[in-house]
């Protein structure tokens, strides 16, 4: 859905204020518009009126001049005059205004005898005609107009009769009126503009009276309170739009400054707020006056205070976080997130600042088997007194990170192989030096170090420091070590260590995908005949072809702490073989467990699953003691479990793990197999071996069923046999060898021969 | 008897249509009329004169006339012309009067002999206020011999104001005599100002209060004047002098110069009382 777009308050009431001018001035147009209509239809009253009131002034003028006529002719002394008119002047400029028959000075009368010819021309102040028109009707009034000199005269002749009866004309009258003086003298013009009023007439012309009004032209006055209206109602639009006008720019001015502004400033505080900003010192003082702002502006300010003691409280939980995320709570050290971040940024640093890097990757021995004897506490203790001691050696920019239960790490800058190596050692003394048996710790503790390096012009391998001081931590923890190895160096199978990575790979496949583990079966055969009397089952992985051989994933299995994943996987894969029925029956099969495994409820369930087996396969479990077991009792518990439904116990590796008298003490072994390393002792004719075939000879002595394992001469098995053991085992009697290559051999030697059942 | 003549009024008031106009040219170009009431025979003949510049429908002449009338009397109203034609208006004092007393007593002589044409032998002039002076003036001249009686309503003198009259006299005497026209601006009567010409303010300004009592004296026929005693335009002393000369007079108590009003039917009984007194023989 498409977003409309936003408008700004402020656009908001700029357009509304311009709305409303604009609307303002629309009313005002259609009022002047108005207005001009009313004005002209008023100015077209008016100049009808004007009209009206000039053809009504005009008409009152002929009616005045033709009722003074008719006037004068009906008057005594008018006829007196024409029949006795010595004194004519007198009457003419004189009686007939005091009379009162002219009442204007602008009218003039003047008497004709029956010719037509006028009394006397004697002085007057107007000329009056010599002789009446001729074409003048003899016994009627006759009006007409003449312009005389510019000045237009009215004359209205009239007959002039000796009595009532009109029987005998005297003569005639005249009476001159000034024309406009006498239409102006009208003072009711109201309408008329009297000094617009003119004749059209030109100099001598006569105009009949009839024709008066056609030949008149004029203007209206100007109405006053037309006048006065248009005024008023122009002043009331102008001062109503500059009111507005004002009003609007007012409003927009207090609209602007108690809105729009406090808004802006809300919005750019809540905007702030948005991105995280906040401002240091928010405007408090600037109190806005709208109420309900006001309290926006308050809530606001509060909560930004509120977010901002929140924001200032989060970041120091971030940070707080954020240290903790990156420190060991244990050690005090970084942690493994605190590594992985360094290291990309130390990474990153050299791609513009080359150096020597060397990798260093720590690993407490037999550290789990300490923390299974003495408990997590003192375990716990026993890595932040090797943490401390690490710190202690390492330089002083030198960071150490704890990246697994008992390992460490570091990377050196700028530093060489030897260089490395030193602090290694330096390492290692200290480690030597603290005071573990303070903590009860008889057993030594010791530090395993692999060390990697990568110089200045090769760092298009530094990737592979993590990897390389793996191997090479593993390649110290081999027996007979120095406990320290420098990748490259000190590794001695570089090429299968190479792809040590591969085969941490190949394991964690194999135990997530059953049928990768293979595996192979070695023979142990019963002393003195040297009959094959069991198998053991070891496992190998075949990845991609290749066949890993446990030296080389066992480690790691250890490393990861994998091994209950792996002995499971291993059952498994055995009770896949049994149940192939390719062994034939009576054919014993041993099996290699880690004690901690035994511990596990559900390795326990799966060798009770596989117990169905005992019947034509016996079984036998191998418990290997190279860690140390602290759970001694459950562990023995379970095997007298385990006894009971005919497996037979085994402690494998005798003479290289912790307490072994221990372990043939407290747990129920059946079987002891003597590690190869004591085997080796009893070729040799020196003390130990003598120690280790007069302990061989006790044990079985004391029952238990001895196996020689690693027996590679014809010597030491002489030796073994000489010293009553019951069982060897080695590559001078056999490999272990696939099932498959099993049950074809078994096959071809028939199973009685294969197996002393 | 005032009910009985205002009944009688009532009563025979239709007879005032048989007025008719009478007409005579007195100069050229100037022609006079006059109403012509016909009443019985065996009646002399009333001539009923208007007053000054006044005409026959002046109130008091007109309702006296009707009068007359009416209770049997041929009545002869005129109006003089004062050299007008036809005058049928009231002259103002302001207009040029171009007539004099001879012009005027020369129309009454011809309404006189117009009265007789008409067969009346008996004849009473009537005349009201200046009118009565004129018909006096007409008298102290050869009077027609049929003329019988003369009754003078509210009769007074040629009043000048307070002008001299001897040398106002004088004065127009010597324009008259060196023919000067040009009019004369005197007041005359109840006229403040009266153009004249200076024959014509002389003729009737020889008319004083002395000259009016000689021509009563001299008065070749029955005289009978009706005054009223709240007269106000009679000159000072005028009835006194009247009195003392003994002249036949009615003074009408309360009654003004114009005897209007109820004072109308006290004229009318007068002049009928006098005109009573004139032997019916000698009418038509």
């Amino acid at each position: 859905m498409k977003r409309r777009a936003s408008f700004s308050i402020k656009q908001i009431a700029l357009a509304f204020i311009i709305g409303l001018l604009v609307l303002v001035g629309l009313i005002g147009s259609f009022a002047a518009y108005q207005t001009r209509v009313v004005t002209h239809s008023l100015k077209l009253q008016n100049v009808n009126a004007a009209q009206s009131e000039l053809e009504a002034a005009v008409q009152r003028l002929l009616s005045r001049t033709e009722e003074q006529a008719i006037k004068l002719a009906r008057w005594d002394e008018t006829r007196q005059q024409l029949v006795l008119p010595e004194y004519y002047t007198y009457w003419r400029d004189q009686r007939v205004y005091e009379s009162g028959m002219l009442d204007s000075r602008y009218v003039r009368a003047a008497l004709y005898d029956q010719s037509g010819l006028l009394l006397s021309s004697g002085p007057a102040k107007t000329s009056l005609p010599a002789r009446l028109p001729a074409s003048l009707q003899p016994h009627q009034n006759s009006s007409w107009l003449v312009n005389e000199a510019g000045a237009v005269a009215l004359y209205n002749a009239f007959p002039v009769y000796s009595g009532e009866q009109r029987q005998s004309l005297l003569g005639h009258g005249l009476i001159r009126v000034d024309f406009m003086p006498a239409l102006l003298r009208e003072d009711a013009f109201h309408f008329t503009d009297s000094s617009n009023v003119s004749l059209a007439l030109k100099p001598g012309e006569t105009l009949a009276a009839a024709d008066l009004l056609s030949h008149l032209s004029f203007s209206a006055r100007p109405d006053p309170d037309q006048l006065r209206f248009q005024t008023i109602l122009s002043r009331t639009l102008i001062a109503l739009f500059i009111l507005l006008a004002a009003t609007a720019l007012f409003g927009f001015v207090a609209y602007n400054r108690l809105l729009v502004r406090p808004l802006g400033r809300l919005s750019q505080d809540i905007d702030a707020m948005q991105q995280g900003r906040f401002s240091p010192s928010p405007s408090r003082s600037q109190s806005i006056r709208i109420s309900e702002l006001e309290s926006i502006r308050r809530s606001l300010y509060d909560y930004q205070l509120q977010l901002r003691e929140m924001h200032g409280s989060l970041e120091h939980q971030n940070r707080e976080f954020h240290t903790q995320a990156r420190q060991d709570t244990l050690t005090g050290c970084h942690n493994r997130r605190a590594y992985e971040e360094d290291w990309e940024r130390f990474r990153q640093e050299l791609k513009t600042a080359p150096q020597g890097v060397a990798f260093l990757l720590f690993d407490c021995d037999r550290f789990k088997t300490i923390n299974d004897t003495y408990g997590h506490a003192k375990g716990d203790r026993v890595l932040s007194i090797i943490a401390d001691a690490l710190v202690m050696a390492l330089r002083a920019n030198d960071r150490l990170y704890r990246i697994g239960g008992d390992e460490f790490a570091t990377f050196l800058s700028r530093t060489t192989p030897a260089q490395a190596k030193q602090v290694a050692q330096r390492c290692q003394s200290l480690i030597d030096a603290a005071g573990f048996g303070d903590l009860g710790i008889i057993e030594p503790v010791g530090l395993s170090i692999g060390i990697a390096f990568c110089a200045a012009d090769q760092l298009e391998h530094v990737d592979e420091l993590p990897k390389q001081a793996d191997i090479a931590m593993y390649t110290a923890k081999q027996p007979g070590r120095t406990r320290i190895a420098l990748y490259g160096e000190d590794t001695e199978r570089a090429s299968q260590t190479l792809v040590a990575s591969r085969e941490t790979s190949a394991l964690f496949q194999a135990l997530a995908a059953p049928g990768m583990i293979e595996m192979h079966y070695q023979a142990i055969h019963a002393l003195p005949g040297r009959q094959v009397d069991y198998y053991e089952a070891l496992a190998r992985i075949r990845y991609h072809g290749t066949l890993i051989q446990p030296e080389a994933f066992l480690p790691v299995v250890s490393s990861r702490r994998l091994e209950t994943e792996f002995d499971l996987a291993v059952l498994n894969q055995v009770d896949t073989d049994l149940s192939s029925g390719q062994l034939p029956t009576g054919c014993g099969i041993s099996i290699n467990l880690s004690a901690q495994s035994i511990s596990h409820p559900e390795i326990v369930s799966q060798l009770l699953e596989l117990s169905r087996h005992n019947a034509r396969h016996p079984l036998m479990l191998e418990i290997t003691e190279t860690s140390l077991i602290t759970q001694m009792v459950e562990v023995s518990t379970y095997l007298d479990l385990l006894r009971t439904v005919n497996y037979r116990i085994a402690m494998d590796d005798f003479g290289t793990g912790y307490s072994p008298l221990r372990y043939l003490v407290d747990l129920p072994v059946d079987v002891v197999k003597f590690d190869i390393s004591l085997v080796n002792k009893l070729g040799q004719d020196n003390r130990a071996g003598q120690v280790v075939a007069d302990f061989a000879r006790m044990m079985s002595e004391v029952g238990y069923s001895l196996v020689a394992e690693g027996v590679e001469t014809e010597a030491v098995l002489r030796k073994v046999e000489s010293l009553g053991i019951a069982h060897a085992q080695g590559y001078l009697l056999g490999r272990p060898i696939p099932l498959a290559e099993l049950a074809a051999s078994l096959t071809s030697e028939g199973v009685e021969a294969a197996c002393n059942l | 008897m005032r009910l009985y003549l205002f009944c009688l009024l009532i009563s025979v008031f239709p007879t005032a249509a048989h007025a008719v106009i009478a007409q005579q040219e007195m100069r050229p170009a100037i022609p006079a009329n006059a109403d012509y009431l016909v009443g019985e025979p065996g009646k002399p003949a009333v001539l009923l004169l208007h007053g000054f510049l006044q005409t026959r429908d002046f109130s008091t002449v007109a309702i006296l006339a009707r009068g007359l009338h009416d209770t049997g009397y041929t009545v002869l109203a005129p109006t003089l012309s004062l050299n007008i034609p036809n005058r049928m208006q009231s002259l103002a004092c302001e207009a040029v009067h171009k007539h004099s007393l001879d012009d005027d007593v020369a129309e009454i002589g011809r309404w006189v002999s117009w009265l007789k044409s008409q067969g009346h032998r008996s004849i009473v002039l009537v005349g009201h206020s200046f009118g009565s002076l004129q018909l006096l003036a007409y008298l102290s001249l050869k009077p027609d011999a049929a003329v019988k009686g003369y009754i003078g309503i509210s009769l007074l003198e040629a009043q000048i104001g307070t002008t001299v009259r001897s040398a106002l006299l004088t004065q127009l005497e010597g324009r008259v005599r060196n023919k000067q026209r040009a009019l004369v601006n005197q007041g005359l009567s109840f006229c403040r100002k009266y153009p004249s010409t200076p024959e014509g303010l002389l003729s009737y300004a020889r008319w004083d209060q002395a000259r009016l009592l000689v021509a009563l004296k001299q008065s070749p026929v029955s005289v009978r004047l009706i005054m009223g005693d709240r007269d106000d335009v009679l000159g000072h002393g005028w009835l006194k002098a009247l009195e003392h000369v003994q002249t036949p007079m009615v003074i009408v108590k309360g009654a003004n110069h114009f005897m209007d009003g109820a004072h109308e039917f006290d004229l009318l009984e007068y002049t009928l009382k006098f005109l009573g007194h004139i032997h019916p023989a000698s009418a038509r």
